[in-house]
């Protein structure tokens, strides 16, 4: 209950949806001016473990100048930046192996490494996550047990309230969270987040789980299985949710924290707004056949050869608030409602049971609100409906049979 | 209670008094309610789980199915939203009944609550209050009703603002924002209502439950209409005509005073 007041504070407090793109000349001007300081005084910085050289990077993987500089004013633009900043957002880019990263995994399928790990053909975004400062990555990296241990130690004590912790994975609290260890000291996960977090000087949530639970919390929840917010307090915290999080709003995140040392503007579920101030219905490219009543009634029908709507089998883009629908996967290669399925609104908390189930929600089999049995809405209401029918005949036929008119005699 | 009070005397001899219950303008939102609650039934099913579908075959321009469900929809809810607003403006200030004064927990409210409840469950055999007038039990109904109907209100301008979440809208800046402000709050009670496995409020709860108060009204609807039938039979005070011509009968002795036995 106490969460749910906290929510209700939250609600209230938090400025609306509304992403604020022209705050005026005099505010740019300001803001561009501390940016190129703050670029400046990193440029003056080494990195402490150079191990690539982003030109050079670049360079391999067939990337030339012009498509780097027109990578950083979409990124500029996705930002909500003037064009004019694009020049520190390419040097911001430049400069990503100078923000240190720590990056732990709890429970979670570590789908959020794999999309930007497993990319084929990696784009900008995805070499750009190569070449960040990723000082402990217990996925990637060789070192193990004891030896992991030491490394992540180091890192914390080197960077320490400088780094970036971005966390991958749910926390499992049941059982004094016992059913998630880590490490070689069988650390829980709740342990290990509270100690890695403690000298952050920002934390990112990444993924679904890591920000409101995921999967690891959906019903019936058999670890208690909660996000960073619910248990992390008193720390700059983004989350950056969807399953997988796209690499592209990881980067957004980075580049401007390393542009301007500032997390950016969030909204009331602490998700960036410049990647989820958009509704995934309002930039649908089937949109059109969902105002003409044009729907896949089911998997591979006329409709689905046609591309119409998708959502009678599901589609959640209208309650959903994400740029998948503009920026896509894979450096804009294609995205789930591309590809003719639904989108499940993997980026709403509560994914997997309020929004995942294939099929509209008046029609999709979710907890009735007395418990127990999972019933359709519509099923819940004709059966309270029907009870109240009932209820209704029997009197009408007791007033037939025993009721007493007044004046029977007229 | 009322102005004007005609006395009518039927075929048999009682003596009656015609009792003036609803003005035109209470009459006419009632069945503008009506109409509205029938045209967002329609169309919110529709919106809820697409029932028919479009013809394939149709001209193009003529393709807009979920588009002129959805205007409907929001047509009929600012109706309703606007309805709302002048019922309760009505129900504190009405010179005409002072709906309120019916629905505090005096003592004398509550009898005439539960003795309406009895006459009811007694298939009116035990009839022990003043029928002439709105009671209680009808008062709490109704205040039950405009509750429902304010719930409707605030989660579906909720799921409106939606669609405006670039914070733009034709008529300005203020309406989103103005949304915001006012139905935010329908996130975490939605959840709380729903209460499934997450604790973190989602905007799908608030769909949920705006689907599924729907059903409560429709249930609200079906006991409305039955009772209302079941006073007219029975009391044979013209109960159904109120909403009408505005007005029932009321039996009174032979010196004109009120016959109830209580």
């Amino acid at each position: 209950m106490s969460d749910r007041i906290e929510g209700v504070k939250k609600l209230f407090t938090s400025k609306s949806a509304r992403v604020e793109t022209n705050r005026g000349d005099t505010y740019y001007e300001q803001l561009f001016q501390s940016c190129e300081a703050r670029i400046k005084e990193l440029k003056t910085q080494t990195p402490r473990e150079n191990r690539l050289d982003i030109d050079d990077l670049l360079e391999s993987q067939g990337v030339d100048r012009r498509s780097f500089m027109k990578w950083a004013s979409a990124v500029t633009g996705m930002l909500m930046l003037p064009a004019s900043f694009t020049p520190l957002v390419a040097d911001a880019a430049l400069l990503m192996n100078r923000a240190p990263v720590i990056w732990i995994e709890l429970s979670d399928c570590a789908g959020n490494s794999e999309a930007l790990l497993r990319s084929d053909g990696p784009k900008i975004d995805e070499i750009l996550l190569d070449i960040i400062s990723l000082e402990f990555h217990e996925t990637l990296q060789a070192a193990s047990g004891h030896q992991a241990e030491k490394q992540l130690e180091e890192a914390m004590h080197t960077f320490k309230d400088k780094y970036l912790l971005f966390v991958e994975g749910a926390i499992p609290m049941g059982l004094d969270g016992q059913f998630g260890t880590i490490g070689a000291y069988g650390e829980t996960m709740y342990d290990h987040l509270m100690r890695v977090s403690k000298h952050a000087a920002a934390v990112v949530a990444v993924g679904s789980c890591a920000t409101f639970g995921g999967v690891p919390a959906a019903a019936p929840n058999p670890t208690s299985a909660v996000g960073v917010m619910d248990v992390l307090k008193g720390k700059p915290l983004i989350n950056i949710p969807a399953c997988p999080a796209n690499p592209a709003n990881m980067v957004g995140v980075i580049i401007h924290y390393i542009l301007t040392g500032q997390v950016p503007e969030l909204d009331s579920l602490l998700r960036p707004k410049f990647a989820f101030g958009y509704r995934i219905h309002d930039n649908c490219e089937r949109r059109a056949h969902f105002d003409a009543g044009e729907y896949v009634e089911e998997w591979g029908d006329e409709g689905a050869k046609n591309n119409f709507c998708l959502y009678k089998v599901g589609c959640k883009g209208p309650m959903t608030f994400n740029n998948c629908s503009i920026v896509r996967y894979n450096e804009g290669v294609n995205w789930p409602i591309g590809v003719g399925r639904g989108c499940i609104g993997c980026s709403e908390p509560d994914f997997w049971d309020k929004y995942a189930y294939e099929r509209p929600m008046a029609d999709a089999k979710i907890k009735a609100p007395t418990g127990g049995v999972e019933k359709t809405v519509d099923e819940f209401g004709l059966g309270l409906l029907t009870a109240a029918s009932i209820g209704i005949g029997i009197h009408a036929a007791a007033s037939v049979i025993a009721g007493k008119t007044e004046n029977k005699e007229y | 209670m009322s102005s004007k009070n005609v006395e009518y005397d039927d075929k048999l001899g009682h003596k009656r008094v015609r009792v003036r219950r609803m003005t035109f303008s209470m009459r006419l939102i009632h069945w503008v309610n009506v109409f509205s609650m029938i045209v967002a039934i329609i169309t919110g099913l529709y919106i809820a789980d697409p029932y028919y579908q479009a013809f394939i075959a149709d001209d193009a321009v003529d393709k807009y199915v979920m588009a002129w469900n959805r205007w409907g929809h929001f047509m009929v809810a600012i109706i309703f939203d606007v309805t709302s607003i002048i019922v309760s403006y009505l129900f504190f200030f009405s010179r005409f009944e002072k709906h309120y004064l019916k629905i505090i927990p005096t003592k004398k409210n509550i009898i005439e609550f539960f003795e309406v409840i009895l006459n009811l469950i007694t298939l009116n055999r035990r009839k022990k209050f003043d029928s002439s007038h709105s009671d209680s039990f009808n008062s709490v109904y109704f205040i039950i009703f405009h509750m429902l109907l304010a719930w409707m209100l605030f989660t579906g301008l909720q799921l409106y603002v939606h669609g405006l979440a670039s914070g733009e809208s034709s008529i300005g800046v203020w309406w989103p924002w103005m949304l915001h402000l006012i139905t935010d709050w329908t996130i975490p009670v939605s959840a709380w209502m729903v209460g499934m496995a997450g604790n973190i409020p989602s905007i799908m709860d608030v769909r949920i439950v705006h689907h599924m108060s729907m059903w409560i009204i429709i249930i609200w609807v079906v006991f409305h209409i039955y009772y209302q039938i079941w006073r007219t039979i029975f009391w044979q005070e013209g109960d159904i005509a109120i909403v009408v011509g505005g007005s029932k009968f009321m039996k009174v002795n032979e010196d004109g005073n009120k016959n109830i036995d209580i």
